[in-house]
């Protein structure tokens, strides 16, 4: 009994200064898991291509410890130097949370393998060198981490026009089972976070080539509505924060109910 | 390749600060030295000097002065 109590007392999500590298901080969920991840404490590491949106994040945020990192990410040869200097200059890294992610809705017949391509280097390959590189024992926390992989509910299920963007997505949720498993020896917790419809730049962008139908039946399949950047920022905080020690390989459907039917 | 290089390249491998890594380091005293990191160790061996060493040699290896040992017999070390 006594345990629950200690727990009441204790915030439920604090980061108390430890330092989280966001991908795709530069908008959409990046930019709300940033905001959110500095309101509960967290140092940031804002990592994107667009130095601008980054400065725009970094004015949004609620901390002091805010350091950019602007780089393409599909150079990964250059992921890991990049990681290993912010962190020899500014302190080791806690975690890592992936939200960098690109789309190309096409149907069968017009996929291209560069756009497959383009997909599985943002949305899985980019995702796993970063996770190396933060994840080194010369980089992360001496005492364990958090990875968090922004997923996706079509890494459950199929949707027309995204076999690319299913697969990447699909290949990310694989992946971060198997790093939970490699990595819980060392406390580093390796968890995905799976969104259904929510309003970003992106996802209005792929809508854009949907027909209004299909369009009003995607929102209709979601029986608590689309959602927004802060729902799925308050839930990634919820998986990275250093308090829930005992979630990993586990995956969060964050879908207003798209799955449930 | 010196021994300082040398003993850089082995401390980057297994993600230790370079002045933790000595010729007489054991291997017990490498934490990232387990199983997972012999496997480390037998693949970049192979991609970085195509040197091939079975799990067994790999498995025999006790320090890092055992790993100096392969890289000079495969004359990728120059001493002194």
């Amino acid at each position: 009994m006594e345990g629950i109590f200690d727990m009441t007392k204790k915030p439920f999500v604090d980061f108390q200064g430890k330092k989280v590298l966001v991908s795709g901080a530069s908008s959409g969920f990046g930019r709300a898991i940033c905001i959110e991840l500095s309101r509960r404490g967290a140092g940031l590491i804002l990592l994107g291509r667009n130095e601008a949106q980054l400065r725009i994040t970094a004015e949004q945020v609620e901390s002091d410890d805010v350091h950019l990192l602007k780089l393409d990410l599909t150079a990964f040869s250059e992921i890991y130097p990049h990681i290993k200097a912010i962190s020899e200059a500014n302190g080791r890294i806690y975690g890592f949370c992936h939200s960098a992610g690109v789309v190309e809705t096409r149907p069968m017949n017009a996929i291209r393998i560069e756009g497959l391509r383009q997909m599985l280097d943002v949305n899985y390959l980019a995702g796993i060198e970063l996770a190396r590189a933060v994840c080194r024992r010369d980089v992360m926390t001496e005492d364990g981490g958090s990875i968090l992989f922004i997923s996706s509910v079509y890494s459950h299920a199929g949707a027309a026009g995204q076999t690319g963007y299913c697969g990447s997505k699909g290949a990310l949720n694989a992946a971060a089972r198997a790093m939970a498993i490699e990595l819980a020896r060392r406390r580093i917790r390796v968890n995905t976070l799976s969104p259904g419809l929510v309003r970003t730049t992106m996802t209005d962008e792929a809508f854009s080539k949907l027909s209004v139908e299909q369009r009003q039946k995607i929102e209709d399949a979601h029986p608590l509505g689309i959602g927004t950047p802060e729902d799925v920022a308050r839930a990634a905080a919820f998986m990275l924060a250093p308090q829930n020690r005992w979630i990993t390989g586990a995956d969060l459907v964050l879908d207003g109910g798209y799955l449930a039917q | 390749m010196k021994i300082e290089e040398a003993l850089a390249w082995i401390a980057n491998v297994f993600e230790e600060p370079s002045d933790k890594v000595n010729r007489d380091t054991p291997r017990d005293a490498i934490q990232a030295w387990d199983s997972l990191g012999m496997l480390t160790l037998m693949s970049v061996l192979d991609e970085e000097f195509e040197i091939f060493l079975s799990e067994d040699q790999v498995q025999d290896m006790k320090s890092v002065d055992d790993i100096l040992d392969v890289l000079r017999s495969h004359g990728m070390l120059q001493d002194g």
